[in-house]
């Protein structure tokens, strides 16, 4: 125990959250980074500092509850919420704010993003490590609060539904119409508010997902249709999405084990690939009915720079993950084309 | 000076027409969206989580079903990133052919189903918006999107679960080489 020692990171200047008083111990000692391409400098900062060990997670995985943080490299919001919803204390060198359908899960006390490697410094000695036991004890405080609270909650309710199974007995006992219109006005509560947290939820996404990134796709647009970008893009998208030895060609780049990791992230590649097809089928210049095959031919590399993180979420062992992330590569190499000539053939017929 | 008003004019124009891309993006596609997101919400909301996990579960023992129905009820349901946790009805050996299986369909959904993929959307809404150029409507693509990325979905899922026990056979022989 007395090897290892708490580190501050605090969050970069245009980063959220934190700052974090990270402290491995015997149990929890690695500093994983999930950055890609090795060990992030943040990540051996907060090793080197701690006394904890850098593990870089693509290559070897950890278990969750033996990670003392992780460091992530992630603009979206997969990676950000995945690690503060499993209970690990997350470092992202990106800057972002909790976004995403995980964002509940972000919290100032789980996750600092923006950090670089100035953010992360000692935490100055007994002073921390005893505020750091402190937030400790107040986040199990809080989780047994809320556990109060969920159990206090599911009494009540339990009450409630007693005491609403009384009445409805009661009630059927007097009058059945008022024991139907109650029924009825119960389902229908039940109904509405059900859709109108939908309309909530949809909302949340619309702003939080939806709109930026067709900010991003508007302004990216302008730039390349006012500037003539567009017209030099045009000339070598068209032949390369517009027939299907060009589509093979761009599938199979995309989907070598080295460069498909690089093309992932966030889908933002294959997007913005897909609006600058889209506009040459606007236009007229790549058929229609080559939409079907150029939706794979711009995808065979999706998901393949998040293997380890969705195989933790699938509960999967290290071992697993160290087998399947090379499986998962090399069967792009193979399935990536195969993909577009299927779409290909699919596609007799569609739009003619 | 009129140099400068030229390329003030034209730092604006380039800003103005990403406006109009913006709204006729926003007009477009977002009422349709936030309405169909909802309904798919709530329908999901009733028929709650539980279920689906029973149902998923009887879903796991054939290969046809493990890598269409199983993965197909995991991204429409818990959506991306969540559908992955399904990963853990299977045995190991077969989590990395699900994983794969799972990632394939985010976007194949997305033209009927956006609710499954929000942030990603535009991989087929990019494309589909040039067929709404032409005046075309794009249900076709979307449902024929749709179907062969279930195709693609059992192929991957089958390719990598071989190529998985292909590895994994490889290393214990390695690591029984080794011991003796």
């Amino acid at each position: 125990m007395s090897n290892y020692k708490a580190a501050k990171v605090s969050k970069g200047s245009s980063g959220w959250g934190g700052p974090l008083v990270i402290q491995p111990d015997d149990s929890q000692k690695y500093i994983v980074s999930v950055t890609g391409g090795g060990i992030h400098p943040v990540a051996q900062e907060i090793a080197d500092k701690t006394g904890g060990i850098a593990i870089d997670g693509f290559e070897k995985s950890v278990e969750k509850n033996e990670m003392a943080c992780a460091v992530i490299n992630c603009g979206g919001t997969a990676r950000s919420g995945v690690y503060p919803k499993m209970g690990v204390l997350t470092v992202n060198v990106f800057s972002n704010s909790p976004s995403g359908p995980l964002a509940k899960f972000i919290k100032e006390d789980n996750f600092v993003s923006g950090v670089t490697v100035d953010h992360v410094e000692m935490a100055d000695g007994s002073d921390e490590g005893v505020q750091q036991k402190r937030t400790g004890e107040a986040k199990d405080e809080q989780n047994e609060s809320l556990l109060d609270k969920d159990v206090a909650k599911k009494t009540k309710e339990e009450a409630k539904q007693k005491v609403a199974a009384k009445e409805a007995s009661e009630g059927k006992k007097k009058n059945p119409v008022n024991r139907v219109i109650e029924v009825l006005g119960d389902k229908v509560g039940f109904v509405v508010s059900t859709f109108f947290q939908a309309g909530r939820d949809t909302i949340d996404t619309v702003i939080k997902n939806i709109l930026p990134f067709m900010a991003f796709v508007s302004v990216l647009m302008g730039i390349i249709t006012y500037t003539g970008i567009g017209d030099l893009i045009a000339n070598w998208v068209s032949p390369l999405a517009g027939s299907l030895v060009g589509m093979l060609i761009l599938s199979l780049i995309a989907s070598i084990p080295v460069i498909s990791p690089l093309l992932a992230p966030g889908a933002v590649i294959a997007q913005v690939v897909g609006v600058l097809i889209g506009v040459e089928v606007g236009k007229g210049n790549i058929p229609a009915q080559m939409t079907l095959p150029a939706l794979f031919a711009i995808n065979p590399q999706v998901g393949t720079d998040f293997v380890p993180v969705g195989l933790t979420l699938g509960e999967a062992k290290p071992e697993t993950i160290e087998v399947g992330v090379p499986a998962v590569l090399f069967s792009r190499l193979v399935t990536g084309p195969i993909a577009v000539v299927i779409a290909y053939f699919a596609s007799f017929g569609l739009y003619s | 000076m009129d140099f400068l008003i030229t390329l003030a004019e034209g730092f604006i124009g380039m800003f103005q027409e990403g406006g109009d891309t913006f709204m006729g993006l926003v007009t477009d596609i977002i009422p349709l969206l936030i309405a169909l997101i909802t309904a798919v919400n709530a329908l999901i909301k009733f028929i709650g989580e539980e279920r689906v996990f029973a149902f998923a579960q009887k879903c796991t023992k054939y290969f046809f079903l493990r890598y269409t129905i199983f993965p197909f009820l995991a991204v429409f349901f818990l959506t991306n990133p969540m559908c992955y946790t399904f990963g853990r009805f299977l045995p190991e050996h077969k989590k990395p052919a699900f994983y794969d299986s799972t990632v394939s369909f985010v976007h194949p959904v997305t033209g009927l189903f956006p609710h499954a993929n929000p942030a990603e959307l535009f991989v087929y809404t990019g494309i589909a918006a040039g067929i709404t150029e032409l005046g075309l409507s794009t249900g076709p693509l979307a449902l024929r999107f749709l179907l062969v990325g279930i195709v693609v979905m059992l192929l991957r899922g089958v390719v990598t679960e071989f190529i998985t026990a292909r590895m994994i056979k490889n290393r214990d022989r390695q690591s029984e080489n080794s011991v003796a």
